[in-house]
């Protein structure tokens, strides 16, 4: 019954004859031949086609940027534009902004290539503003509703190296940052810290420091990528200097990381495990003022904790998670947070940690986490974390 | 039964009636070319314009469409009456067709001479593919594209790339002459014109320090030199690649459509043995070339160099060969379990060698595998196509396994030995499980004595024992009307069995008939295969085999 439907339909076949099986197949291609035409691209495909495309040839300028200007700001929603000024090195222009006002606009000049491709220089100059970012006193022993907001804004202009001197794991970084601080009272629900605090008792309240900021670092790393990893670690031991311009607030900061990823089962868990000690040394006759201190929570740090939760002179923060390889384009993962902010070295031990726990997924692709969404929790509530890029 | 008249299926009827006459009709059920050796190409393919498939969209279309296909399970459509696919300018019929030795597939494969390395200039950067390369001119002129191994696994991906490529020459597929050869640094030169395009998007001129970006992930040999795999330029133009379902709307000749191409359906079969996971369209080629007096398109499986254990960089990733990139169910499972929904990859023993990669036998399911991503003719194989399919990988003797392997002069015995012996267990586990799901009988002979031969191709393969007996039901046929009038009955323990009647003597006349195992080891070969004979001049001639229905 269908073959006679078709039969009437298309002439070539309708008289199944004695003639021979080719010349059926020739009447069949001679019918087409009549009727060619061009692949038709539908317009779904005719858009991820050009994507690819503009990806490929350099054409894609415009990005999407969700890089808050300072941690807490929120969802953040942003675009850049990125022109290549020479066959690799880029400039890209980009801004972002957050419900609650915090805006960033930068430009980077990005030279991927130096040195016959051991190095790469970023050279940034932008301007950022948080609104109301969240002060709860010093140390751990804090309640989070001791919490004041203080605003800032702040121009700034850096260069970093990164170098690999043998395409290796040996990395070492260089940078220099000028940048000004201009601290100010902050919105928000919170008071103010200008309400709760004098400069005495809070340094560096009100201050408006220039930091003439030169950094070095000394890393190796093993990891397939920094965005995304099943495997490899990392170990950093980077020194800053931040020299006030008026000779008050200059202090050194040392940061040391440890990262170590541990595929288990052939990749299908991956034990993440991530330790992070900042110290901080200040000059004689100088003070840290307290947005520049060493401080912890947020979606980086202790997940389960507001961003900026706890701040004191020095920090530790250690990190457990247990990745899922859900497919290749999804992991989950359980993840435990405990870490200390103390005025004293000494005080950096496992006693007295702040704890939060939790779960997240993490979409990424080979070498890049795009979106990370995370429960975590804490003695003080629930937090929900976005981020577009891998905790550690 | 009621029977839903989807396009798919009147498409699928329409070029049945073209390939062969096996639905009820008006006409004669077999014709007079029966069975069609060659298909043809009689249009001028001269318009066929150059088309790129993008990869994203292609890849995100069969994770996400193709995979959710349901399988239409009506016969390839470019099956001859015997069941048996036509040479074409997609395929030639070479191994099990006729007997192939290692040396004559290796001879047959490469009929060009072998790039001329004692000079090579580069004239282009590689323009496809993720393995370190680029295009060079030989010391000859001729133009070849060169790709090496990543330095974590000397040898591995031009051995799989000069074996697969050998294998899937004689399995029937157009290929690229590909080469074993090697680079001296020292000797080599870029030509003047020489250009390579930039993230940035503009072409300029190619450097030194390009060509040091290729070599830092290239595996440089003791000697200093580069192993190196040279695929030979095609001939004719480059009209991009081919996709796994439809037809190309501006080649006239391209009337079946990909997914129901027998010998693109047997890919399934031929990856599982091979491990040839990566069967995206971008691996595919078009070209048109002159033949005769007309233009044609010829299609190839350009790159088949994802094969065993290897793919381009790197070993196979775990899940490759087990897993699509993506699979609903699977992530569904996992995300649920949190990864402790095991999978067989993850237990897998592999003797993991730097030359070989991540390849396997003992947990080989032929059924199971999978590539990295599904194509519609993958999830259109029926078990006919399979059986195809299988019968040309069981046609691969130890002795040809072997020689190919060989081919690849592999420095650790042992890899060439692992290879050998992986390849050899895989296809006997693609002779059990394919051999085995349908009637195994092969080619019927009827003599002029009305004696009735066949094999088993199961049992001759020693993947299956024999069944207690044969039985065979004889008609005469019609051609004209497809009726039968039955002759008897036979029944027989061994591959012959002698007509239970008188057959016609006159030319044009038709015989039927029908061929079941009788205490099969397996119930599939209790299912009848239904054999046609014409009498001719110089005695009967096979010119009908219906292994399965057409809709099944």
């Amino acid at each position: 019954m269908a073959v006679a439907v078709v039969a009437m339909a298309t002439p070539v076949f309708a008289q199944p004859s004695a003639q021979t099986r080719e010349a059926d197949i020739i009447a069949a291609q001679k019918a087409k031949a009549g009727e060619l035409k061009p692949y038709e691209v539908g317009r779904v495909e005719a858009w991820v086609d050009n994507l690819e495309d503009a990806m490929l040839s350099g054409r894609a300028n415009w990005h999407p940027f969700f890089e808050s200007a300072y941690a807490g700001g929120g969802f953040t929603l942003g675009a850049g534009y990125l022109h290549h000024v020479s066959s690799y090195n880029t400039v890209d222009v980009r801004g972002s902004i957050t419900p609650s006002g915090y805006k960033r606009i930068e430009a980077e000049f990005l030279a991927p290539r130096l040195f016959n491709r051991h190095g790469v220089l970023s050279v940034i100059g932008g301007w950022r503003e948080a609104t109301r970012v969240g002060f709860y006193g010093f140390g751990t022993d804090t309640s989070v509703d001791d919490r004041a907001n203080y605003s800032f804004t702040q121009p700034y202009a850096q260069a970093v190296l990164n170098v690999r001197p043998t395409r290796g794991y040996l990395v070492l970084t260089g940078g220099f940052e000028v940048s000004q601080w201009n601290q100010d009272a902050g919105g928000g629900s919170a008071p103010s810290v200008d309400e709760v605090y004098t400069p005495t008792t809070l340094p560096g309240l009100g201050a408006n420091p220039t930091y003439l900021h030169p950094q070095a670092a000394v890393a190796l790393d093993w990891r397939t990528a920094p965005g995304y990893t099943r495997t490899g670690g990392y170990l950093a031991v980077t020194g800053h200097h931040f020299g006030d311009t008026d000779d008050q607030f200059s202090f050194q900061r040392v940061d040391y990381d440890i990262i170590q990823h541990i595929p288990v089962m052939r990749d299908t868990w991956v034990v993440s495990l991530r330790g992070r000690v900042e110290t901080t040394f200040v000059d004689e006759g100088h003070t840290i003022p307290f947005f520049m201190l060493p401080a912890l929570g947020g979606g980086s740090t202790l997940r389960g904790f507001s961003s900026w939760r706890f701040r004191d002179r020095h920090s530790l923060l250690l990190s457990a998670e247990w990745r899922v390889l859900v497919n290749r384009f999804l992991d989950t993962a359980v993840f435990y947070d405990a870490g200390k902010v103390t005025s004293h070295t000494s005080d950096l031990d496992l006693t007295d940690l702040k704890t939060d726990y939790g779960f997240g997924f993490r979409f990424h692709g080979p070498i890049a986490t795009p979106l990370r969404i995370e429960f975590a929790k804490s003695n003080e509530g629930l937090q929900l974390v976005f981020s577009a890029k891998a905790p550690f | 039964m009621r029977v839903a008249l989807t396009p798919a299926l009147v498409t699928a009827l329409l070029l049945a009636v073209a390939f062969r006459c096996v639905v009820d009709t008006a006409g004669p059920k077999f014709r007079s070319d029966d069975p069609l050796a060659r298909e043809p190409d009689s249009q001028d393919a001269a318009g066929v314009k150059e088309s790129d498939i993008g990869l994203v969209y292609n890849l995100g279309y069969n994770l996400f469409v193709t995979a959710s296909r349901r399988p239409e399970h009506v016969r390839a459509l470019n099956v001859n009456t015997i069941d048996e696919v036509p040479d074409s300018s997609w395929f030639t019929n070479r191994i099990g067709a006729k007997p192939l030795t290692a040396a004559d597939i290796v001879r047959q494969s490469t009929p060009g001479p072998p790039p001329a390395s004692e000079k090579w200039t580069v004239i282009r950067e590689k323009s496809a593919g993720f393995a370190p390369g680029f295009t060079a001119r030989d010391a000859k002129g001729e133009t070849w594209f060169i790709s090496f191994d990543p330095p974590s696994n000397p040898e591995g991906a031009t051995g799989a790339m000069i074996i697969a490529s050998k294998i899937f020459w004689a399995l029937g597929y157009n290929q690229v002459e590909t080469f074993l050869t090697t680079i001296d640094r020292r000797t080599l030169q870029i030509d003047p014109e020489a250009t390579v395009r930039r993230p940035s998007g503009a072409r300029t001129p190619m450097t030194q320090a390009d060509l040091d970006e290729v070599f830092e992930r290239a595996a440089r040999g003791s000697d200093g030199l580069y192993r190196a795999a040279a695929g030979r330029l095609l001939s004719g133009r480059v009209v991009g690649a081919f996709r796994y379902r439809g037809t190309r709307s501006d080649d006239p000749n391209d009337i079946v459509p990909h997914e129901h191409r027998r010998e693109l359906r047997a890919l399934r079969v031929f990856g599982a043995w091979t491990n040839l996971t990566d069967m995206k369209a971008g691996n595919t080629l078009d070209t048109v070339v002159k033949r005769d007096d007309r233009a044609v398109v010829v299609h190839y499986l350009q790159d088949v160099g994802s094969t065993f254990g290897m793919g381009a960089n790197a070993p196979h990733d775990w899940d490759e060969g087990w897993e699509y990139l993506y699979e609903g169910d699977t992530t569904k499972k996992r995300l649920l379990s949190m990864g402790f929904s095991r999978s067989p990859w993850q237990t897998a023993h592999y003797d993991e060698h730097p030359a070989i990669g991540r390849f396997e036998a003992e947990s080989f399911d032929p059924l199971t595998w999978k590539p990295r991503v599904p194509t519609a003719a993958f999830i259109e194989m029926r078990d006919d196509d399979a059986f195809w399919a299988a019968r040309r990988v069981m046609a691969f003797d130890d002795a040809t396994i072997r020689g190919l392997v060989e081919v690849a002069a592999f420095s650790d015995p042992a890899a060439a030995a692992q290879l050998t012996a992986t390849l050899i267990a895989r296809r006997d586990k693609i002779g059990r499980a394919y051999l085995t799901r349908i009637n195994p009988i092969v080619d019927p002979v009827l003599d002029d004595e009305g004696t009735l031969m066949f094999a088993n191709a199961a049992v001759r393969t020693r993947v299956a024992t024999a069944p207690a007996s044969y039985r065979a039901a004889w008609f005469t046929f019609d051609n004209a009307t497809g009726s039968t009038s039955a002759l008897g009955e036979t029944r027989s323990s061994l591959e012959s069995m002698k007509t239970p009647a008188p057959l016609p003597t006159t030319p044009g006349a038709f015989v039927k008939i029908e061929i079941a195992a009788v205490g099969a080891p397996h119930q599939s070969w209790n299912r009848p295969l239904h054999v046609y004979f014409e009498r001719q001049q110089t005695g009967w001639k096979l010119i009908g085999v219906e292994r399965m229905p057409e809709k099944a």
